[in-house]
Formats: C-alpha cells, sequence, structure tokens
C-alpha cells in the first residue's frame, strides 16, 4: 500500500468506515509507515473536531449539570457506578 | 489555538483543564463542561435524535471523561478531538444497543436527499457571525459535493459502514468508497490550510 493510499485508509479508519477486510491491509500498512503513520493517524482526528464543530451548540440545561457534578464530588475519580441489570 | 471556542483573556486553556481533571479537580471539569456541553450535546443529539436520552449520555460521556482524563495525552492531539471521539463512539454505540438503529434507518431513507443539507444548514443561519468556528467548518464542509456530504454524514453520523451505506442509498459499493476518500480529503486538506493560516 502506497503511502497516498495509507492516507485515504486512515481517514476512513478514524470514522469507521474501514470494511473489515481492508482492515487487516491496513493493520499491516500501519506498521509499515510507522511513526509517520501513527502522526497521519492522530491528525486525522481532527476531522471528528470538525464535524462536531460544524453542528449549532445545543445546550444542555443547568440540571443536567448539577447532577453531573454532584455525582462527580460523591464519587471521586476513577468509581464508576455499578450498572443495573 | 489553545481552544476551539472563544476565550476571557486568562481563561485556562483545554490542556490545562485536562491536566486539572487529571489530577482530580473537579472545577476543571466544571468549566470544560461550560465550554464544550452545547457541541457535545448537539453531537449526541444528531446521532441518537432523542432528547432525554441525549441528556443522559452527555452526563455519561462526562462522567467518562473525568474518569478516563489519565488517557488523554497532549502530544497525541487536542482535548476536543478526544472528547468528540469518545463521545461519538458512545452515541453509536447506544444507538445500535438501544436497536433504534433501524428506526434512524427507516427515517433516513424517508429523506436520504435531505440529509446533507440539514448538516450544513445548521451553520448558515443568520444567528451566528462571520469568523465564527462553526461557520468555517461549515464552509469546509460545504465546499464539497452533496453527494459526498451525504455518505460523509451516514459514515460519521450514523456509523455505517460503506456497505451499509451502499445499501441504504443504493449507490455502488465503489462508488460510496471514492466519494468518501475524495470527500474526507478534501476536508482534511481544507483544515489543513486552516491551521496553517492560524
Amino acid at each position: 500500500m502506497s503511502f497516498e493510499e495509507f492516507q485515504n485508509c486512515a481517514r476512513l479508519y478514524v470514522i469507521g468506515a474501514l470494511e473489515p477486510e481492508e482492515l487487516q491491509d491496513f493493520a499491516a500498512a500501519r506498521k509499515q509507515y510507522g511513526s509517520a503513520g501513527e502522526d497521519f493517524i492522530n491528525q486525522c482526528y481532527g476531522l471528528h473536531e470538525a464535524f462536531a464543530l460544524s453542528l449549532k451548540p445545543a445546550k444542555a440545561s443547568n440540571a443536567i449539570k448539577d447532577k453531573l457534578m454532584s455525582m462527580v464530588r460523591e464519587r471521586g475519580q476513577g468509581q464508576s457506578r455499578p450498572r443495573s441489570a | 489555538m489553545t481552544s476551539a471556542v472563544d476565550l476571557e483573556p486568562g481563561a485556562p486553556s483545554d490542556v490545562d483543564l485536562m491536566l486539572g481533571i487529571q489530577s482530580g479537580d473537579a472545577d476543571a471539569l466544571s468549566q470544560l463542561y461550560d465550554r464544550y456541553n452545547g457541541i457535545m450535546r448537539a453531537l449526541i443529539l444528531r446521532i441518537i435524535h432523542n432528547e432525554t436520552e441525549t441528556d443522559d449520555l452527555l452526563q455519561e460521556v462526562f462522567m467518562e471523561i473525568w474518569n478516563q482524563a489519565k488517557n488523554f495525552a497532549a502530544e497525541k492531539g487536542k482535548p476536543l478531538g478526544w472528547m468528540v471521539t469518545l463521545t461519538r463512539r458512545r452515541a453509536i454505540d447506544a444507538l445500535r444497543k438501544k436497536q433504534a438503529y433501524a428506526r434512524a434507518e427507516e427515517r433516513l431513507q424517508a429523506q436520504p436527499e435531505q440529509q446533507p443539507l440539514a448538516w450544513v444548514q445548521n451553520a448558515t443561519e443568520n444567528d451566528i457571525e462571520a469568523g465564527d468556528t462553526r461557520v468555517l467548518m461549515a464552509k469546509v464542509i460545504n465546499s464539497i459535493p452533496e453527494a459526498q456530504q451525504q455518505v460523509i454524514e451516514l459514515a460519521f453520523f450514523q456509523g455505517m459502514s460503506q456497505r451499509e451505506i451502499a445499501s441504504h442509498t443504493n449507490i455502488p459499493l465503489g462508488t460510496v468508497k471514492t466519494r468518501l476518500e475524495l470527500g474526507l480529503k478534501k476536508i482534511y486538506d481544507s483544515l489543513k490550510e486552516l491551521r496553517d493560516e492560524f
């Protein structure tokens, strides 16, 4: 896979649009291109940011924040609530 | 640029806030929430199309940011990118888990051609000022053909694979792939140009 093909695949990869059979080739190319490949993949995640920023913000109510901060202060960090069945 | 939103002079950067969260500072999370809850909520809402579920998930996402902050590494990317990736993954998981996928698909099938317009419409309303980050992002996305916007919309906001998009739109798989590749490359290149300008 050329680096240009790798770049095309990387952009699909970060949005989860690579098909399973393409993932194998992409993984091999990722090893082949090493840190240059990883740097490029990291840059591709900027696409996520752009898509999110293109949306009109929809602010949540203050009640959501109050509840969140109450949970954070109550539980501390790294403790997740056991999920009910 | 230290943040994707305009900050008051002297306000901590996004990275500063993430470092604060990593050290257990709840006030840092509070500030990050104030800064980005609107963007995260818009993203979740766009994916799962349900206000109540969106609010529940928004809360879960910020709890996850609080609990997983140690996994954020500034050298690998910006905090907003990390948060958006996490949020999108959680929202698409929720969409699939709740088996709402089929319902969303039915809704999309009813108006597939309106999706790209719906995406960009948000950014062309008069209530936003020129120079706003959202205007810039929307201009970038608007600059690609609608057919490419459509497949990117389905992949990014609905979590569809190339095959699912092909099946959903009756477009040949090869065409879906080409449209995705061309559209994403154009957006990527435009973003790079913007970054280089600032």
